[in-house]
């Protein structure tokens, strides 16, 4: 059996609803075939007030196993670093987090609020809210740069905002059947598995992003989302085009530009006016190019696309 | 036998963190104070933004409505901007809606709320055995096909939107998208999916069409007796065992309710205003009193706040959303005497304290008041005056009704779609005011925007939780959920699920409900007049 509890911190419940979403294993294979017993979660536990209190004291005392503490939103440290802004069962949440966080065998830290601090911690972050091991892209976060839980590892980030159901299942998985020598974490402690490919790989507007045929705005059937329409896909880690969302799209297919949401600088630019679903130019060259290209090569990249493009790069391609 | 104090931390089940404290006396509550204890600030962090930051943002305040919240971001918008929104957009952003909704009444049912009676409070009840079969958390027969089954819908918003939850396909002038035949096709068999596998032959125990000849309290009993079919439904079966452990007898609440209606017409809403909302809705919006027995049309300038006993130092005056002027305690203690919420109590200006959610919902659609071609559905309000007014087993009636209706207005939104015409009229940005609102599954949400510069300078937003677990107000009445604790039986208060019962009826969104402030520099928000 392996003893879960999942709480919430400064959080919005999205990466539980998008948990409940899985198929393959659904959340009740979990528990009847992977002998995931899962103490406690807000949204699904049994216990209420005093009940869900003392189990949780048995945990922190060592009377119950706990082998993986999941954690969703924030840590919230307002007011003056009280934590008292964010209180549960009796106490500020950081300091379940705290005491919990000693005696867990894993940390697993679901979707970007607990693994960099996500829209709350946006400027002026007002909650005081971090990531469990990092707030942006800075280490330490609310455990600190040293922490490591019971066996030896740092929090595993499962980032995105929310993240996908089967990087949650498939962690949960891993260490249930321990088969976790088998993950590689990247340098934001993400299972590189699920972050090593660009959002990009895999999209279905690839062969526009070539041809430098662009979406010039929305409700259209043509064209690629990142030369106006500010999409990330080309710079973000996820395999959102290689594991589909709900079983059936994701967002550059559908049309919408990836925001970025896996990496720790989601939302990124703090959203100030004219960064919201308009590619950042300088001199008509968008400012962020994808990774590891040079900008003169990538000028010249594109102008030679434009040039070789065929025609039909600027038609309607998904047509009715 | 004194009186006794229970302070419950936390009421699990319901979404973000909610506290109860009760006071019961022979073994009834005799008061109650619901308390909100999570604060994150998300009109705060909104100021000074970019004008369609809410699109990106406000989706997160709540992970379950999500969708709502992005239907009033954008509708806010597109009021501001004065766009124009092509009827394809207006459908499909109804859809999204319909379908997140759709979603959350398997997964509210099964996942929060009918565990509860697997509580061994329940063990003699004759209906116990077959409640622990269907229903124990994780390992029921149909908890697990209802959780599982919640996802399917919500596929249908991915087709449009890229994934659920957090997408924000919707924007001022239409929509991301631009569908085409495989995914209108996808959708349809989606729902015919989640039809022919769970709600005939589960939730119903018959076709839809039998059950929308469910129009009254008689009709639904003659429904009940009708067969073994019926009756053995997960809608019979917990229609029966609900009145069978007394769920009928308590939580009812403030008895008066709010609905901003929702669903905009394709062909009434393509030049949205705020004054022009109310009749361009396909469901009404009201307000219901049910001791006068009479209906109203509501209005986004009736809404009023008060921040007599929340963490905000406010005066006592009770305030439209944006003539607020933010002026926070930092030390939050719970002072019950005092402040003891971050929630703030809202209140109609005539009316008071309202109750938001399905119930709501369904008592305003057996007005005759709105527009003639609008929604009418008499069924709740008869069952409401038949069985005495509100009460939990009411509450969830009128949840789990709202399912075939959405259905069949998910089928029209796929049906009416005109694949080759246009999803998007790119708008102009500009300053100016708007308002959005629609309904979430559990009830009524806005959100009002205030653009200036180019940026935002005031963002607000009252969720239905804001109204429903609303601490006291100026006058010391009690929040809809505070009057709802009032005179439920506690058997055992070392477990005092009733507690649990009611909270969860309200289907309570706790992370949806708290307002913000700007505690570092406790500046002044921007007044809206609302004249």
């Amino acid at each position: 059996m392996t003893n879960v509890i999942w709480l919430q911190g400064g959080a919005c419940s999205g990466n539980t609803m998008s948990f409940l979403n899985a198929e393959e294993p659904t959340v009740c294979d979990l528990i009847a075939d992977f002998g995931i017993k899962v103490l406690w979660h807000p949204s699904l536990g049994l216990e209420l007030g005093d009940s869900l209190q003392a189990m949780l004291w048995d945990c922190v005392l060592g009377k119950i196993p706990l082998d993986i503490l999941v954690f969703e939103g924030t840590v919230v440290n307002a007011p003056n670093g009280t934590g008292e802004w964010n209180r549960f069962a009796h106490r500020p949440m950081k300091d379940w987090v705290s005491d919990l966080a000693k005696i867990a065998k894993f940390v697993v830290a679901v979707g970007d609020c607990a693994t960099w601090g996500g829209i709350p911690a946006m400027a002026p972050n007002p909650s005081e809210s971090e990531g469990l091991q990092f707030l942006k892209r800075q280490k330490g976060g609310f455990l600190g740069t040293d922490y490591k839980s019971k066996a030896g590892l740092p929090v595993i980030n499962i980032p995105g905002c929310p993240a996908h159901p089967d990087w949650i299942t498939q962690i949960l998985v891993a260490i249930a059947t321990g088969r976790l020598d088998d993950i590689t974490l990247d340098e934001l402690n993400r299972p590189q598995t699920f972050f090593k490919t660009f959002t990009q790989t895999g999209c279905t507007r690839n062969i526009h992003f070539a041809y430098k045929a662009t979406t010039a705005e929305f409700g259209q059937r043509k064209g690629c989302l990142f030369y106006d329409l500010g999409c990330r896909g080309p710079m973000t880690h996820s395999s959102c085009n290689r594991i589909l969302w709900n079983r059936v799209s994701s967002k550059t297919r559908a049309g919408m530009p990836c925001l970025g949401c896996t990496e720790p600088e989601f939302p990124f630019y703090d959203l100030k006016p004219g960064t919201v679903f308009k590619t950042q130019t300088v001199m008509g060259v968008p400012k962020e190019i994808p990774p590891g290209m040079k900008k003169k090569e990538y000028a010249l990249l594109t102008v030679v696309a434009k040039d070789a493009a065929p025609d039909w790069a600027d038609e309607d391609i998904f047509t009715v | 036998m004194g009186i006794q104090t229970l302070d419950i931390s936390p009421v699990g089940r319901v979404e973000g963190d909610l506290d109860v404290r009760v006071e019961i006396e022979d073994g009834q509550v005799v008061n109650a104070w619901t308390h909100a204890e999570l604060f994150r600030g998300f009109e705060v962090i909104l100021r000074g933004k970019d004008p369609q930051a809410g699109l990106i943002v406000t989706p997160r305040i709540c992970g379950i409505c999500g969708g709502s919240h992005l239907t009033c971001a954008s509708w806010a918008l597109d009021t501001a901007w004065e766009t124009e929104v092509p009827r394809n957009a207006i459908l499909a952003r109804n859809l999204g809606q319909l379908v997140e909704t759709i979603q959350s009444i398997p997964r509210y049912f099964y996942g929060l709320f009918a565990i509860d009676l697997t509580n061994k409070k329940y063990q003699h009840s004759r209906y116990y055995n077959e409640a622990v079969r269907r229903f124990a958390a994780f390992t029921g027969k149909h908890y697990e096909i209802g959780v599982t089954i919640s996802a399917k819908p919500v596929e249908i918003y991915a087709l449009l939107g890229g994934q659920w939850p957090h997408s924000s396909y919707m924007v001022p002038g239409g929509v991301m998208c631009a569908p085409t035949l495989t995914d209108i096709t996808r959708a349809w068999s989606i729902l015919e999916y989640f039809r022919t596998n769970w709600l005939e032959p589960i939730w119903l125990g018959c076709s839809l069409e039998r059950y929308e000849q469910i129009q009254t309290y008689d009709d639904f009993m003659a429904w009940l007796h009708e067969n073994r079919n019926h009756r053995q439904s997960d809608l019979g079966f917990y229609w029966r065992m609900g009145l069978d452990i007394g769920l009928d007898k308590f939580g009812g609440g403030v008895g008066k309710y709010v609905t901003w209606g929702y669903l905009p017409h394709e062909d009434r809403y393509q030049k949205p205003t705020i004054e022009g909302r109310n009749a361009a809705m396909i469901m009404k919006s009201g307000v219901y009193d049910s001791f006068s027995d009479t209906h109203t049309l509501m209005d986004h300038t009736f809404a009023r706040e008060n921040t007599t006993h929340s963490w905000y130092d406010e005066g006592k005056e009770d305030i439209h959303p944006f003539a607020r002027t933010t002026n926070p305690i930092q030390k939050n203690d719970k002072d019950f005497n005092n402040a003891y919420s971050w929630s703030t109590a809202v209140r109609h200006v005539d009316y008071g304290r309202l109750e938001a959610g399905p119930l709501a919902r369904q008592l305003v659609a057996g007005g005759k008041h709105g527009e003639s071609w609008q929604h009418y559905d008499g069924f709740i309000l008869d069952v409401f005056k038949r069985m005495g007014g509100p009460s939990v087993h009411v509450r969830q009636l009128a949840r789990v009704h709202e399912l075939v209706k959405l259905y069949r207005q998910a089928e029209h939104c796929l049906r009416e779609f005109k694949l080759n015409d246009p999803w998007y009229i790119k708008p102009k940005e500009k300053d100016g005011r708007g308002w959005g609102a629609t309904e979430a599954a559990r009830g009524s949400l806005c959100h009002w925007v205030e653009l200036e510069d180019g940026k935002i300078k005031n963002y607000q937003v009252i969720a239905p939780t804001t109204w429903n677990v609303g601490p006291r107000d100026a006058e010391q009445k009690r929040g809809p959920i505070e009057e709802a604790l009032i005179g439920i039986p506690i058997a055992d208060p070392t477990d005092p699920i009733e507690v649990g019962h009611v909270a969860r009826s309200f289907d309570s969104c706790l992370v949806c409900t708290v307002h913000a402030h700007d505690a570092k520099t406790g500046e002044e928000l921007a007044r809206f007049r609302t004249a």
